[in-house]
């Protein structure tokens, strides 16, 4: 392993990069995936519709596919929309985490019995306070195991923002391994940060779901 | 400039030749991968100290990193050692390790479900270890996770094109060589969205049919 520490300070640095990418896009998908977990159960068909169409077709379309048609296709499109790595990465990500979560969120809420929301009806609660104070906090504790494991997904999806040169983990590890020519060395380094980040997540969620039970 | 849907049109019979070879290599690494997963997941729930460590290694090492850094180490970290894989080796081996992790865990979640007395029932109707397992465990545990196997072959699927990146010709890096080629970008990754969309419904469809004909008794 010689050289290894002059090539960890770049991989560490990718690390930080894929932490703030996995961070930003993951609370952003979270957010939209709750719009869009409440939009298809709502009683308005064009926001069901809406919102099935939306996760349905982005869970049926590869997340590399989404980043290249974001980076290359779009601008063509909308000649203003010319984004950089960065946003590309971000917005790609979102786009991308808004329709997974949005499907864990809408099964969360599904699974919720009517009772709850139509004793809340008949106590004058509002559509807001329905969903505010009966609904939302039950359907939180279904959320929160399938939503570490995605945000696990998240993690290993962000490797390809290297692919239109966003500058994170994996990228720095293409970087370096082409300096030192030692890609097995290199990579093995990358995969433990990898696993640093995501292990953690694993046994919180796997912790979560024990106390439930 | 709108997009040139009917430029790009003569490129599609080029395109669904590389679709077919992402469905080629996604059966085969769900396949394979699947085999070696019902051994990991045995092995995982089982009470050899060796094996059950050993299983736990391989599918935490493989589910908790990227699919682009697995095809990366097979790819370009082999070739420090001087093992050279191919691109479509590389691509293939990827696939069917990372499979295994993902798919043992699946099996491993249907195993359990089965209930212990079902097990006890068997035995004691005279059926051995492994007729108990292959007609009393098996088959009704792979019933209650064939949702759950469906979704991972649709991800496998989806993440096939992953391998594109380490230029192995399947359908995104097909889109990408046309691309650069004709310049007709927004409309080559338009089909090329819309035809993984179609096969993973499809897949999503088939499932669904299998759940209602291929498990009834």
């Amino acid at each position: 392993m010689d050289g290894f520490a002059q090539y960890l300070p770049p991989l560490a640095q990718g690390l930080g990069m894929t932490a703030l990418l996995v961070a930003i896009s993951g609370v952003i998908g979270c957010i939209a995936g709750l719009i869009l977990g409440l939009a298809a159960t709502s009683p308005l068909p064009p926001a069901r519709w809406a919102s099935n169409i939306y996760t349905n077709i982005i869970r049926g379309i590869p997340p590399l596919v989404i980043l290249f048609f974001m980076y290359f296709a779009l601008p063509i499109l909308f000649p203003l929309l010319t984004l950089s790595q960065t946003l590309t990465a971000v917005i790609g990500l979102s786009v991308y985490a808004a329709a997974y979560m949005g499907e864990i969120v809408r099964g969360s809420i599904r699974a919720i019995p009517v009772g709850q929301g139509e004793a809340s009806e008949a106590l004058g609660m509002r559509y807001y306070h329905k969903f505010r104070y009966v609904i939302i906090p039950q359907a939180m504790k279904i959320i929160l195991p399938p939503g570490v494991g995605f945000l696990i997904s998240l993690v290993k999806a962000s490797a390809l923002a290297s692919v239109i040169g966003y500058d994170e983990l994996t990228e720095e590890g293409h970087i370096v391994s082409t300096l030192n020519n030692q890609p097995l060395n290199v990579f093995l380094v990358v995969a433990v940060f990898y696993f640093v980040i995501s292990y953690p997540l694993a046994l919180l969620g796997r912790w979560y779901e024990r106390r439930l039970a | 400039m709108g997009p040139d849907f009917s430029a790009a049109l003569p490129y599609l019979p080029h395109l669904l030749h590389a679709l077919a070879a992402s469905v080629y290599i996604t059966v085969l690494g769900f396949a394979i991968g699947a085999l070696f997963g019902v051994p990991l997941a045995l092995a995982k729930s089982g009470d050899v100290a060796v094996l059950n460590w050993a299983s736990r290694v391989y599918i935490e090492a493989f589910r908790n990193t990227p699919l682009l850094v697995q095809l990366y180490l097979l790819y370009f970290g082999l070739g420090q050692v001087g093992l050279n894989l191919s691109p479509f080796w590389s691509a293939f081996a990827g696939l069917t390790l990372n499979n295994a992790a993902y798919t043992a865990e699946i099996f491993r979640a249907g195993f359990e479900s089965v209930p212990i007395g079902l097990r006890e029932a068997s035995g004691a109707l005279g059926l051995g270890p492994s007729q108990t397992f292959r007609y009393v465990v098996f088959k009704p545990a792979v019933r209650n996770v064939l949702p759950a196997l469906t979704n991972q072959f649709i991800i496998l699927f989806l993440f096939s094109s992953v391998a594109s990146i380490i230029s192995f010709n399947e359908l995104t890096n097909a889109l990408q060589e046309l691309v650069s080629q004709t310049s007709l970008t927004l409309a080559l990754f338009t089909f090329g969205a819309a035809l993984y969309y179609t096969v993973s419904a499809l897949i999503a469809m088939a499932s669904r049919l299998a759940e209602k004909t291929l498990f009834r008794w």
